[in-house]
């Protein structure tokens, strides 16, 4: 009973630790070009996409296993995109079909 | 006089021939039997609206449908809307995976079918014209959306006109879904 307490706190301080080490990878749009276009992270990272550019945009994954739409972001506006899952999607906008950028998710 | 009355008649018949055509639930039916005789190829999340749509292919057009090729004529393609878990805190529920969890609720239904001779009927201007794709919307009873703004689906899925009009289907065909 009393081990199986200081178990469970033992994993409970652990998961601040894990996340913290979390990056947050900014992402902007200015000029119609998501920027950086080829990105490289880990699980429990996080894409902060913002609508640096003077027009709409609406990030959207095509890709099987990792499909989201974020909805339309105007100008000023910034979303969140966890990254939860390893594989390698291509980020694209619904209204440009130019934009384009490639992210790598690993372990 | 009845000069007015036949510049009258005939604008009638002007607005009557330029009104489009395109987009019935006549023509673009909802698939009787989709849910078993279709193939899931895809679910898109839409954390922005608490939705999750799930993507459907006829099974003689994903047969026959080839990376880079314009998919084939009678393509039909089903989206299924249906609202996502939320828990008690007003937060979407995750898996594992950071994905939605979908429930059973669906909230409606979006077709698209690709037919010898629709875009000739639907006869839009260049800005809209989805070659021989057209468009219809359901609820999720299965009667026809009467409220849909179909010229909008045009609209928006020119923007993918390099990949046949299609947001998902055709790249995820290029991706290499299985047969
Ligand atoms: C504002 C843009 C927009 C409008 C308007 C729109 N769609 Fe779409 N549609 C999308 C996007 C983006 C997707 C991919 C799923 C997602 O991101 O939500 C999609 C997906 C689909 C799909 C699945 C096949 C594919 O292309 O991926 C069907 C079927 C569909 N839409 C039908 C319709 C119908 C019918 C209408 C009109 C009632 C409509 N759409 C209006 C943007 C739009
Ligand atoms: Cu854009």
């Amino acid at each position: 009973m009393k081990g199986l307490r200081v178990a469970a706190l033992l994993t409970a301080s652990a998961l601040p630790a894990a996340t913290s080490m979390a990056e947050e990878i900014p992402v902007t749009m200015a000029g119609m070009a998501y920027a950086p276009a080829t990105i490289a992270a880990k699980i429990g990272d996080n894409l902060a996409l913002s609508n640096d550019d003077s027009e709409d945009h609406n990030v959207f994954v095509a890709t099987v296993g990792h499909a989201v739409d974020l909805g339309t972001q105007k100008p000023g506006e910034a979303r969140k995109l966890a990254l939860a899952k390893a594989g390698r999607f291509e980020v694209e906008c619904v209204i440009h079909p130019e934009m384009k950028a490639i992210v790598e998710v690993q372990q | 006089m009845r000069r007015q009355l036949i510049v009258a008649l005939a604008a009638g018949a002007a607005v009557a021939v330029a009104a489009p055509l395109f987009a019935t639930p006549d023509r673009v039916k909802l698939p009787e039997a989709y849910k078993t005789d279709f193939v899931l190829y895809n679910h898109v999340d839409r954390p922005d609206r608490k939705r999750v749509r799930f993507m459907y292919v006829n099974p003689e057009a994903h047969a026959i449908a080839e990376p880079g090729k314009v998919l084939p004529e009678g393509t039909v393609l089903v989206m299924e809307d249906h609202e996502a878990a939320v828990s008690a805190d007003g937060n979407l529920v995750l898996d594992k995976d950071g994905r939605l969890a979908p429930t059973d609720a669906l909230t409606g239904l979006f077709v698209m079918e690709k037919r010898a001779g629709f875009g000739a009927a639907n006869d839009l201007p260049p800005e809209k014209d989805n070659g021989d794709w057209d468009y219809a919307a359901y609820k999720a009873d299965g009667s026809p959306n009467t409220e849909a703004k179909l010229e909008n689906c045009f609209a928006c899925h020119m923007s993918r006109s390099g990949r046949d009009f299609t947001f998902t289907y055709f790249k995820n065909v290029e991706d290499g879904l299985p047969k």
